[in-house]
């Protein structure tokens, strides 16, 4: 098990429903921390009374979306800031992430957020473009119900078997991350195709 | 000719796809190996999950299955996972420090000027003898 998970655990055991909040927030804004396996080990948590699994997957889903809010706001304020001072408006892959966006933008939101880092980039992108924050925040919710929930609900039913299911954890969020990220760099190449025939 | 050079980056959205479907192809033949290691190990059976084992899993555990401790557990998470006494360990293992049981195994290492091994490996004691004397 990685080292950097073991100190998530620690914190978990330590300052719990905190640690929890704070993991899962800066995780969604974008740091790269192994949540989803601390998601599993805190259901097997939950599963031997450590935890609270519907506090669990409240917290989570809270913290999720407001983690994604925060990237999502802050490119809304002041990413076109960014984008004129490092020139890349006009860079033609970002004009048409942004068309699919704008096209798509609640399957892309939704899809995204089950391909870990893309879900940070995605909603930087949603506030540049300025996706309507009802349509990011339904269907942020709809899908941060579903991630931690499926993480958590594996965790709780292996309970004490949740380290040898860790892996293979991993390698499925991994397959659904690149499937995801597939799914739309095909429609992205699609809309390119039929507009430039 | 005008449509292929306003749409350069079209061929590296192909080559990131091509990458991808390599790496999806990768991961999909850990999933398989990583399935039939649980196999092996006989916690998936050839019907899904062995559920009658996990099932009994969700109890405290007892004296065989201490391999389960490492250091990134608390001494209050160890109490609640083999159903022990609060201040058991404590006294086992002469742990003076305050923030008892909140404190890591890990912690319990340093402070000790021991390895994390060896630190487990004087919990695990600990726990069975707990179990052997509660046997007699």
């Amino acid at each position: 098990m990685g080292s950097l998970l073991n100190v998530l655990l620690s914190y978990l055991l330590v300052y719990r429903y905190a640690a929890l909040a704070f993991v899962v927030y800066i995780g969604a804004v974008g740091a790269p921390l192994p949540v989803n396996e601390a998601l599993l080990a805190l259901g097997a948590f939950a599963s031997q009374g450590y935890f609270s699994f519907w506090g669990s997957l409240a917290l989570s889903i809270v913290a999720n979306c407001l983690g994604d809010l925060t990237g999502y706001a802050i490119a809304r304020r002041y990413g076109d800031r960014i984008l004129r001072a490092l020139h890349i408006r006009k860079a033609r892959f970002f004009t048409n992430l942004e068309e699919e966006l704008r096209s798509d933008a609640a399957i892309t939101v939704f899809t995204t957020r089950f391909a870990g880092s893309l879900s940070s980039v995605t909603n930087l992108l949603a506030g540049l473009v300025k996706v309507p924050l009802s349509t990011f925040i339904l269907y942020d919710f709809i899908a941060n119900v579903i991630e931690p929930g499926v993480a958590l609900g594996i965790g709780y039913v292996v309970g004490n078997y949740w380290d040898d299911f860790s892996n293979f954890f991993t390698i499925i969020a991994g397959i659904v991350a690149v499937s995801v990220i597939m799914f739309v760099l095909i429609r992205m190449q699609r809309k390119i195709a039929k507009k430039y025939g | 000719m005008e449509s292929k050079k306003r749409q350069p980056h079209g061929r590296y959205i192909t080559i990131a796809l091509i990458c991808l479907g390599v790496l999806l192809a990768i991961l999909v033949a850990l999933f398989v190996r990583e399935y039939f290691v649980l196999r092996h190990a006989n916690i998936i059976n050839r019907r899904g999950l062995s559920f009658p084992a996990f099932i009994q899993k969700h109890g405290p555990l007892n004296a065989s299955e201490v391999g389960v401790i490492r250091p990134w557990m608390t001494f209050d998470y160890i109490n609640r996972l083999f159903a022990l006494p609060k201040d058991y360990l404590k006294d086992q293992l002469d742990i003076s420090d305050p923030h008892y049981p909140n404190d890591t195994i890990g912690n319990y290492s340093s402070a000790n000027k021991i390895t994390d091994v060896a630190a487990v490996a004087d919990v695990q004691n600990a726990i069975i003898n707990y179990f052997n004397k509660d046997a007699f």
